[in-house]
């Protein structure tokens, strides 16, 4: 019986020769799931929303009953922690929602114009802490618990025999000041103020990629996500998104990269118009995984054997699908993207409720590749 | 007829925009006029927007400067939605509070000639059926962003079919996890992308 030590390092071979574009045994699987698993478990989601060590524990239950996976993109999660990426308050289960609904992030104007000066006067750190304490409810206090269990949760994981790849995330300022905006009064922002925006975009910088470089240097994760959800192109004209998206995060994913992490960019929506931008980085170096919204034959297309793929199994086929049109998607997506420098993977997270013989049928599905 | 103010509309010039519009008030042009160049000013928006010229940033800042328009037109618009294209309600299903998709649909359905009634966000279907039956919308928009809210959004459309309007109003669904085979499974007669789509498929129903 092979020991959980080398199948950690049998399954992380597995996902660097994925990076690497070298010949596999086969494709390597990487779920990305929070909920599910505690809806999959029988488990009251409000029991788990804000309880990082219960939901850890309940993430490797279920993913372990469901097959054999080679990685996972997080080791824990609270859902508070969807505050600090998003400058929003966060709806619980059992608090403000129901109790067995997912948590849902509030989309609400809490940061104001004013705000960008103060980013611009007093950096990143100093405007986060003042506004996490009085628009978020005095929000840290909340974090910190999922903070300080992340590396025991990484251990966790560990022993059983999984990878995790992405324990940390680099954010740009665009995702933070949307969020904290809205993405209506955002986008009119960067039409009426764009210097102000830029400026502030700018000044929130250092302190980010001081706090990414700090978290890189202490964990030691494989890879990093680098986020992009409302920067989506699709969203956004070209020079809107040359001056306020690309730069930054171009700049969080070279930081990485000096750090000897793989940036992982988990991309909502599309992003096709902008493809060619990531041949920019560095061949063979980083991981590209789209949320299903872009089309991910059209990356394979355009990125070619530049950069690993992740992906990208529609969160909408686990909901509503059956287990052989999950394999059937997924062989497809082995054989005309991979073997080579692909990883197998949900389109973003598995949904709350995918049935688990879909997710199942996924996991299973690179054993026939 | 201004084409100062379609063009500014158009161009996403604010400052002229609102110049022309004060300019247009002070020589006593009717407030449905002005109105109207707006949203001539909005078709055109759209045209470039299908066309890849403007992206989603233009048209919610197209929305946005429509709203300040009409703002400052203030006092009479009944006679606003006498040239209304139709109507339409839209919200967010049932245990979704999501609203910035559900808003960014309403505003750019509302700029360009839609009545819009907007039940807001975790809409049950009773809602969707009173609005039906008081407001008589040709169009009924219903979004989520989560795929849990799947079930209730077919729930919804069976609903409404047992409440004997289905045959009365088209059904469109849209939100981040949506796609046709969403559309499919709900019973909605399309699924929309995006705003744009939403308001061509409107437009195209009602013979625009």
């Amino acid at each position: 019986m092979t020991s959980s030590t080398d199948l950690y390092t049998q399954r992380l071979a597995r996902i660097k020769r994925a990076v690497a574009f070298e010949k596999q045994d086969r494709v390597p699987v990487v779920p990305l799931a929070t909920s599910f698993c505690a809806h999959h478990l029988g488990i009251p989601i409000s029991q788990v929303a804000a309880n990082p060590e219960l939901l850890t524990d309940t993430m490797i239950k279920s993913f372990t009953s469901l097959g054999e996976i080679d990685g996972v993109q997080q080791p824990t999660f609270s859902a508070h922690i969807l505050s600090m990426a998003w400058l929003s308050k966060v709806k619980l289960p059992g608090i403000e929602l129901p109790d067995n609904v997912s948590w849902q992030v509030a989309e609400q104007e809490l940061m104001t114009v004013a705000d960008y000066d103060t980013v611009i006067n007093q950096g990143y750190n100093a405007f986060f802490g003042e506004f996490q304490a009085s628009r978020l409810d005095n929000l840290m206090p909340r974090v910190m618990p999922m903070l300080v269990f992340a590396p025991t949760a990484m251990q966790l994981w560990e022993k059983a025999g999984i990878p995790v790849i992405a324990p940390i995330m680099g954010i740009m300022p665009y995702e933070l000041f949307c969020g904290g905006r809205t993405m209506p009064r955002f986008m009119r922002d960067m039409f009426s103020m764009p210097d102000k925006v830029q400026a502030a975009c700018d000044a929130a910088m250092p302190d980010l990629l001081t706090g990414l470089r700090g978290a890189a240097q202490m964990l030691k994760p494989y890879g990093a996500w680098v986020g992009g959800w409302r920067s989506a192109p699709e969203f956004l004209a070209p020079k809107t998104w040359n001056r306020f998206v690309w730069p930054y995060m171009k700049k969080m994913a070279e930081l990485l990269l000096e750090e000897g992490v793989v940036p992982i960019f988990h991309l909502d929506s599309n992003w096709e118009r902008e493809l060619e931008r990531f041949l920019e980085l560095p061949k063979h170096s980083c991981i590209i995984s789209p949320d299903h919204a872009t089309d991910i034959f059209k990356i394979k297309q355009v990125l070619g054997d530049h950069m690993c793929i992740m992906g990208d199994v529609p969160a909408a086929l686990t909901a509503l699908g059956t287990p052989a049109e999950v394999t059937a998607y997924s062989q497809k997506l082995m054989n005309e993207i991979g073997p080579e420098g692909f990883i197998l993977s949900s389109g973003c997270d598995i949904p709350f409720n995918a049935k688990p013989e879909n997710v199942a049928a996924m996991i299973a599905a690179v054993q026939q590749s | 007829m201004s084409q100062t103010l379609i063009n500014a509309m158009a161009d996403l010039e604010e400052s002229v925009l609102v110049s022309e519009v004060n300019a247009l008030k002070a020589q006593g042009v009717a407030p449905l006029e002005i109105i109207q160049n707006l949203q001539e000013g909005m078709n055109i928006v759209g045209k470039r927007y299908e066309e890849k010229e403007y992206y989603l940033s233009e048209l919610i800042m197209s929305a946005e400067i429509f709203k300040e328009a009409a703002a400052l037109i203030g006092g009479d618009l009944s006679g606003a939605n006498a040239a209304s294209h139709g109507t339409f309600v839209m919200g967010t299903i049932y245990g979704d509070i999501h609203d910035i998709g559900k808003n960014i649909v309403t505003t750019v359905m509302g700029c360009n000639g839609f009545n819009v009634i907007d039940l807001g966000v975790d809409v049950p279907t009773a809602e969707y059926i009173k609005a039906i039956q008081e407001h008589k919308p040709q169009v009924v928009g219903i979004s989520c962003l989560l795929t849990t809210a799947f079930d209730g959004m077919k729930e919804c459309i069976e609903s409404i079919k047992a409440a004997g309007l289905r045959d009365q109003v088209k059904i469109l669904i849209g939100g981040g996890p949506c796609d046709q085979t969403t559309a499919d499974y709900v019973g909605a007669d399309a699924y929309c992308k995006t705003a744009q789509d939403c308001v061509e498929y409107s437009k195209r129903l009602v013979n625009i």
